[in-house]
């Protein structure tokens, strides 16, 4: 159980690649990574999905929270590339309603 | 002469009969010595410096190079004891707050019990475990003239903080009684409530549901909950009862749409925590079809039964290592 | 009453020499070969705190008497970082947190007399006592 980030910024946006498991185990990392960018004024920040295949509440929680501080600090925040199992938990959850989310396009329109 | 004299002394005995007879005996009475040095508190080096002495009063001869490897032991066995009683003093302290967790733990089942009602018209089955010691799912029932309103709630995270936040969710709950018999509009204070209290990681998901025994009409409300099943005897068929809406505690202007089933005679209606459908096995997760099977399986039963023998099922398929709280409730009609 | 005698900690061989200094006052004042390596072992621990966290300092050590009784006691000051929490490093279990004040609830247990003073930003001083029984 692992989750690997990587990170790169083009013309101001912060582009988030995850790919392992967001759980309670791996939450905490992306947290450290995420929070300093949300709190950013005006941050734009895109986080590709695609590589995720299991994401419990706990990782909900954390772009629940991403969610919050970008809106209070201006920015914005999309997700993109969801592979089923996690656009589920997204759906059930309503958060789909809430978020910006993008999973038509894969990685290839940048 | 104090204990501490006395085992040097008896270490002495022991060592010296030892020397002479080289029998198992002696051994034997060594090592049950060492129960004694423990709990006399006595540390290693204190030990190889008795054996240290021992040995000087008994040969005086002893080489300078044994004497000096035996310094060398000395020093190193304090080094062994520093660790040694930094551990033995984390041990204490974490069979502290391990007891102090079970005092929290029955706390909390005290405070969230919820008795299960009973009415001639339905039959209810409720399994809630929790996978550690302090339950992050939780349900509720209230019984009123004509009507039993339920609720399952999954609070994100588990254990503590999850628990505590509970605590919240139940007196927010019972502070709203004339929302009870409107489900959407129960959710919509509820997440108020919670949006203003939670930290902004947390959130909550819920399904409220009012069951009209006159009518046998159930309305319902969910908050992002993971999807019970509807159960219809009259074609023998499961359905997902999705009830959409935002969990509790993302924005403070959430609505909440009502949703209602009419349930025939031994129409079930099911609701669960993602804990059972999040079930991790060593073949992958268990799908929502794998439950509706079991549930079908044993659905010839009283509910009660029929959760046991889901939960039982379930847990003997994890291999007997919940890794997520669960919750099972079971609503039949009768008659 | 003699002089103290001190031994900058700037690297790990002076945590050596600290606890050579150590061994050869305690030996004199005419400590048993256990409280021997007793004192050298909380010497050890002390400097390493220093060169490991505060990045220099000095061990220091002095005869004391005290009441008919003899003792020696280890100064060890740092003008490091300063400790926030000294409640929270003298728990047991902090050793393996790695930061400035690891291990010294154990040189606390070696030693009969401990005290710590610390001020952020500008170091920490520990006093700790042995006495001749």
């Amino acid at each position: 159980m692992n989750l690997q980030i990587s990170h790169e910024e083009t013309n101001g946006v912060h582009y988030l690649t995850l790919a392992g498991e967001v759980d309670a185990y791996t939450a905490p990392k992306l947290k450290e990574m995420l929070v300093p960018l949300t709190e950013e004024k005006n941050a734009q920040i895109v986080i590709d999905l695609a590589n995720i295949d299991y994401m419990d509440s706990t990782g909900l929680g954390i772009f629940v929270g991403a969610l919050k501080s970008t809106k209070k600090n201006d920015g914005t925040l999309k997700l993109r590339g969801m592979t089923e199992r996690v656009k589920r938990l997204f759906e059930i959850t309503g958060l789909t309603e809430v978020m910006d989310i993008d999973n038509e396009v894969k990685g290839e329109a940048r | 002469m104090n204990d501490r004299d006395f085992i040097i002394d008896r270490y002495k005995d022991l060592l010296t009969t030892y020397l002479n007879g080289k029998n198992e005996t002696a051994l034997y009475k060594g090592q049950q010595f060492s129960r004694k040095l423990i709990e006399q508190q006595i540390s290693p080096e204190d030990v190889v410096s008795h054996h240290i002495n021992v040995l000087n009063d008994l040969f005086p001869d002893m080489t300078e190079e044994m004497k000096d490897a035996f310094d060398f032991l000395l020093e190193v066995m304090i080094g062994y004891g520093f660790a040694y009683r930094e551990h033995q003093s984390l041990r204490t302290r974490q069979r502290q707050l391990e007891s102090e967790i079970e005092v929290a733990a029955s706390m909390q089942q005290t405070l969230l019990i919820s008795d299960v009602p009973t009415v001639d018209s339905l039959d209810i089955g409720v399994k809630s475990v929790p996978a550690k010691k302090m339950n992050g799912d939780y349900f509720n029932f209230v019984k009123d003239d004509k009507s039993i309103s339920v609720a399952v709630a999954d609070i994100i995270g588990k254990g503590i903080p999850a628990a505590l936040c509970m605590s919240m969710i139940k007196y927010a709950m019972d502070s709203l009684p004339e929302q009870r018999m409107q489900p959407n509009l129960l959710l919509e204070n509820l997440n108020r409530v919670v949006e203003q209290n939670v930290h902004p990681n947390m959130f909550i998901t819920m399904l409220y549901g009012l069951y009209d025994t006159d009518v046998h009409k159930f309305y319902y409300a969910g908050a992002g909950h993971e999807p019970g099943f509807f159960y219809k005897a009259a074609t023998d068929e499961f359905e997902d009862m999705f009830a959409k809406g935002l969990v509790l505690g993302v924005s403070r202007t959430t609505k909440y749409k009502e949703y209602e089933k009419q349930l025939g005679p031994g129409d079930m209606i099911i609701l669960l925590s993602d804990g059972v459908t999040e079930c991790r096995t060593s073949k992958g997760f268990i799908e929502r079809e794998e439950i509706v099977a079991l549930i079908r399986e044993n659905m010839h039963k009283p509910a009660q039964e029929i959760v046991d023998s889901v939960f039982h099922e379930l847990e003997r398929l994890q291999e007997f290592e919940l890794r997520d709280d669960f919750t099972l409730i079971i609503l039949k009609r009768m008659v | 009453m003699d002089i103290q005698s001190c031994v900058e900690v700037c690297n790990e061989w002076d945590i050596v020499s600290a606890r050579q200094l150590g061994r050869n006052m305690a030996k004199e004042l005419g400590f048993g070969n256990v409280d021997q390596a007793r004192i050298t072992t909380a010497i050890s621990e002390l400097a390493r705190n220093i060169y490991l966290y505060a990045g220099s300092g000095k061990i220091c050590l002095e005869p004391v008497e005290q009441m008919g009784r003899k003792g020696l006691r280890i100064i060890a000051v740092d003008n490091g970082p300063g400790i926030r929490d000294i409640r929270k490093v003298m728990e047991d279990g902090y050793t393996t947190s790695g930061g400035l004040g690891a291990g010294l609830p154990g040189v606390k247990r070696l030693m009969d007399e401990f005290t710590i003073d610390s001020t952020i930003d500008s170091g920490t001083e520990i006093l700790a006592t042995k006495w001749l029984r």
